[in-house]
C-alpha cells in the first residue's frame, strides 16, 4: 500500500507477507499484540 | 455471424438463455435453455407468415419506430433465419400455419434444456444504450430528441425509412441536426466513465454520412472533449471538420421547444468562447448516449460468479496486466463485457481472450499451486461457515466434512479464519509457522 503511492513505511513496522487479508485470525493479531506489539495493521 | 454458423464444429444457441453453469477449469457443465421458437429449424425464413398475421406491436430491433408481427425474424440479416412466435403478443389465430409451406410451425414446442460439457468459457454479453432520464435534455418529452441508437435505425437502409433521414415528429428531413456528446457519461450523477470515445465516434460517423446523403445539412456537434483517440481516428476527425461540420465545447444550459414546429431551442455557452449564452435553433437532437452493460447480465454474474467493477462491467483479472481473464481459471471476458470499447478493440479482445483460453486447452494438464486448504475430517464440525465465506466456491460441506476442490481453491485461507474448530489449514501458510514468525519478530522488544 504505501508502496504504490511511493511512501515510506516507519522503522518500526515488521511486515508479515500473507496470502490474503481473510487469512488472518484473530488468534495471530492476539499473538502479537500480546507479544509486546502496539497494533497490527492489516493492508489489503 | 453467418460464417460462425457456417463453421463445422461450431455449435451457435440463439434465442436461448444460460442457466447454470459448475465445475473447473477443463469441466464446465453448462444448462443452456433453448427458448420455445413454435418455429421448427424446417423453417427456411421465407416470411410467407409475417403477412397473414394479424398481430402487430412494438418493433424492438428498430426502437419501436415501426412495427412488427407477433410471428416475426428478429431482424434481417438474423442467424439463424429462423422465424419465431412471440407468444405475449399471439392471438393463436392459427393463420401462420396455413400460410407455411414447409409446415415448419408448431405451436406446441416446449423449451428445450440443454447440457453442454465444456472446457472454458468466454463472456461476450455486450453492451446496451444508457437511457437517459425522461425530460432529461428533452428526451421522451420532445419527439425530435432522439438517442444516437434511434438514428442509426433511421439511417439503417433496412430500417424503418428505409434509409432516408426522417424526425419523428413529421417525418421531415431535418436541416439543422444538434448531437450532444457525453449524454449520462462523464457525469457523476448518471455514470461517472468515459464510454472510451465510442460515442464520439459514432457521432463523427453519423454526422459524415449526413453530410454525405445531404450536403445542405447544418450539423453540429455539441462536445464536452472530443475524444479521437485511435488508428486514424484524429484524421478522421479533421476531415469531418474539413466537410463543414461544426463542433462547439459547450454545456448545454436548457432545451426547450416550439410547440408549433417541435424544433428545439436550444440555450448553450461555447465555452472556448467569449460570447455568453445563445440560443439556437434546431430541427433535430441527437443524444450520444454512454454505454452501459448489457440488460439482464446480473444473471451472468450470479451464475459464473464473476465480480463486476465500479462501471457494472466485468472486472478483468487486472485492468492494466491482465484485462482478458478473469479471477476464475478458464473464464475469459471479450468485448465491451469488460468495458466500452470500440469494434477495433473488441475484436483485438476476442482474439486475446480465445488464445488465452487455447493456452490452457491444447495442454491436457492444468497445473495448480500447492498452497491450498486443506480439511482435517475428524476435527470438522460441519458447520459450513467456510462455504458461506468461500469467494470461489471451493469449499463446499459433504456428508463428512467440509471438502476442498484444489483446482478451484485459490488458497486465500479465508475458510481457515473462519472455522471454529480449527479444522482447516493452508499448505505451506499454517498457523505454527505464522506464529513463529510473530514470536521472531517481537523477540527484539
Amino acid at each position: 500500500m504505501a508502496g504504490t503511492i511511493r511512501a515510506q513505511y516507519p522503522a518500526t513496522l515488521r511486515p508479515i507477507r500473507i496470502n490474503c487479508s481473510g487469512r488472518v485470525t484473530p488468534s495471530l493479531m492476539m499473538r502479537a499484540l500480546g507479544k509486546g506489539a502496539d497494533g497490527v495493521a492489516i493492508g489489503a | 455471424m453467418l460464417q460462425a454458423a457456417r463453421t463445422p464444429g461450431l455449435n451457435l444457441y440463439t434465442y436461448s438463455d444460460v442457466e447454470e453453469v459448475s465445475g473447473f477449469v477443463g469441466n464446465f457443465t453448462v444448462k443452456i435453455r433453448k427458448r420455445a421458437r413454435y418455429v421448427t429449424n424446417d423453417c427456411n425464413g421465407c416470411g410467407a407468415c409475417f403477412e397473414v398475421c394479424p398481430a402487430f406491436g412494438y418493433n424492438e430491433f428498430n426502437e419501436g419506430m415501426d412495427s412488427r408481427r407477433a410471428i416475426y425474424v428478429a431482424f434481417t440479416q438474423a442467424v439463424p433465419s429462423l422465424a419465431q412466435i412471440d407468444m405475449d403478443r399471439c392471438i393463436k389465430c392459427e393463420l401462420c400455419k396455413g400460410a407455411c409451406e414447409v409446415d415448419a410451425i408448431d405451436f406446441d414446442q416446449k423449451d428445450e434444456i440443454v447440457e453442454l460439457e465444456v472446457g472454458s468459457i468466454i463472456v461476450a454479453t455486450g453492451w446496451d444504450e444508457f437511457e437517459p432520464p425522461t425530460g432529461y435534455l428533452g428526451y421522451n418529452k420532445y419527439p425530435n430528441v432522439i438517442t444516437q441508437l434511434k438514428l442509426e435505425r433511421i439511417l439503417a437502409p433496412n430500417g424503418p425509412t428505409v434509409g432516408h433521414l426522417a424526425r419523428p415528429s413529421d417525418g421531415k428531413e431535418p436541416k439543422t441536426i444538434l448531437f450532444i456528446q457525453c449524454v449520462g457519461s462523464r457525469d457523476l450523477n448518471m455514470n461517472s466513465y468515459c464510454s472510451s470515445g465510442v460515442c464520439c465516434m459514432i457521432s463523427i460517423k453519423n454526422s459524415k454520412l449526413i453530410k454525405q446523403h445531404y450536403p445542405e445539412a447544418d450539423i453540429t456537434v455539441a462536445y464536452m472533449d472530443m475524444r479521437a483517440a485511435g488508428k486514424d481516428y484524429e484524421e478522421y476527425f479533421t476531415l469531418s471538420r474539413k466537410e463543414g461540420i461544426k463542433y462547439i465545447r459547450t454545456n448545454i444550459s436548457r432545451i426547450k421547444e416550439d410547440s408549433e414546429t417541435h424544433n428545439l431551442k436550444i440555450i448553450m455557452q461555447n465555452t472556448l468562447g467569449s460570447s455568453g449564452l445563445k440560443e439556437l435553433e434546431y430541427d433535430l437532437v441527437v443524444l450520444s448516449a454512454a454505454m452501459v452493460p448489457a440488460i439482464g447480465v446480473e444473471s451472468i454474474e450470479k451464475i459464473l460468479k464473476l465480480e463486476t467493477s465500479q462501471d457494472g462491467f466485468f472486472k478483468e483479472f487486472h485492468a492494466r496486466l491482465n484485462p482478458i481473464d478473469t479471477k476464475i481459471p478458464g473464464i475469459a471476458l471479450a468485448g465491451a463485457s469488460q468495458g466500452p470499447k470500440s469494434i477495433a478493440e473488441s475484436i483485438v479482445q476476442g482474439r486475446a481472450a480465445a488464445s488465452s483460453l487455447a493456452r490452457l486447452m491444447v495442454k491436457d494438464k492444468y497445473r495448480i499451486l500447492l498452497i491450498r486448504a486443506s480439511v482435517d475430517k475428524e476435527r470438522c464440525a460441519k458447520c459450513g461457515l467456510c462455504e458461506l465465506n468461500c469467494s470461489y466456491d471451493a469449499i463446499a460441506l459433504m456428508d463428512d466434512g467440509a471438502e476442498v476442490n484444489e483446482i478451484l481453491c485459490r488458497g486465500c485461507g479465508s475458510c481457515l479464519a473462519n472455522c471454529p474448530s480449527e479444522a482447516i489449514t493452508l499448505r505451506y501458510y499454517r498457523e505454527p509457522q505464522y506464529e513463529k514468525q510473530i514470536d521472531a519478530i517481537l523477540e527484539e522488544i
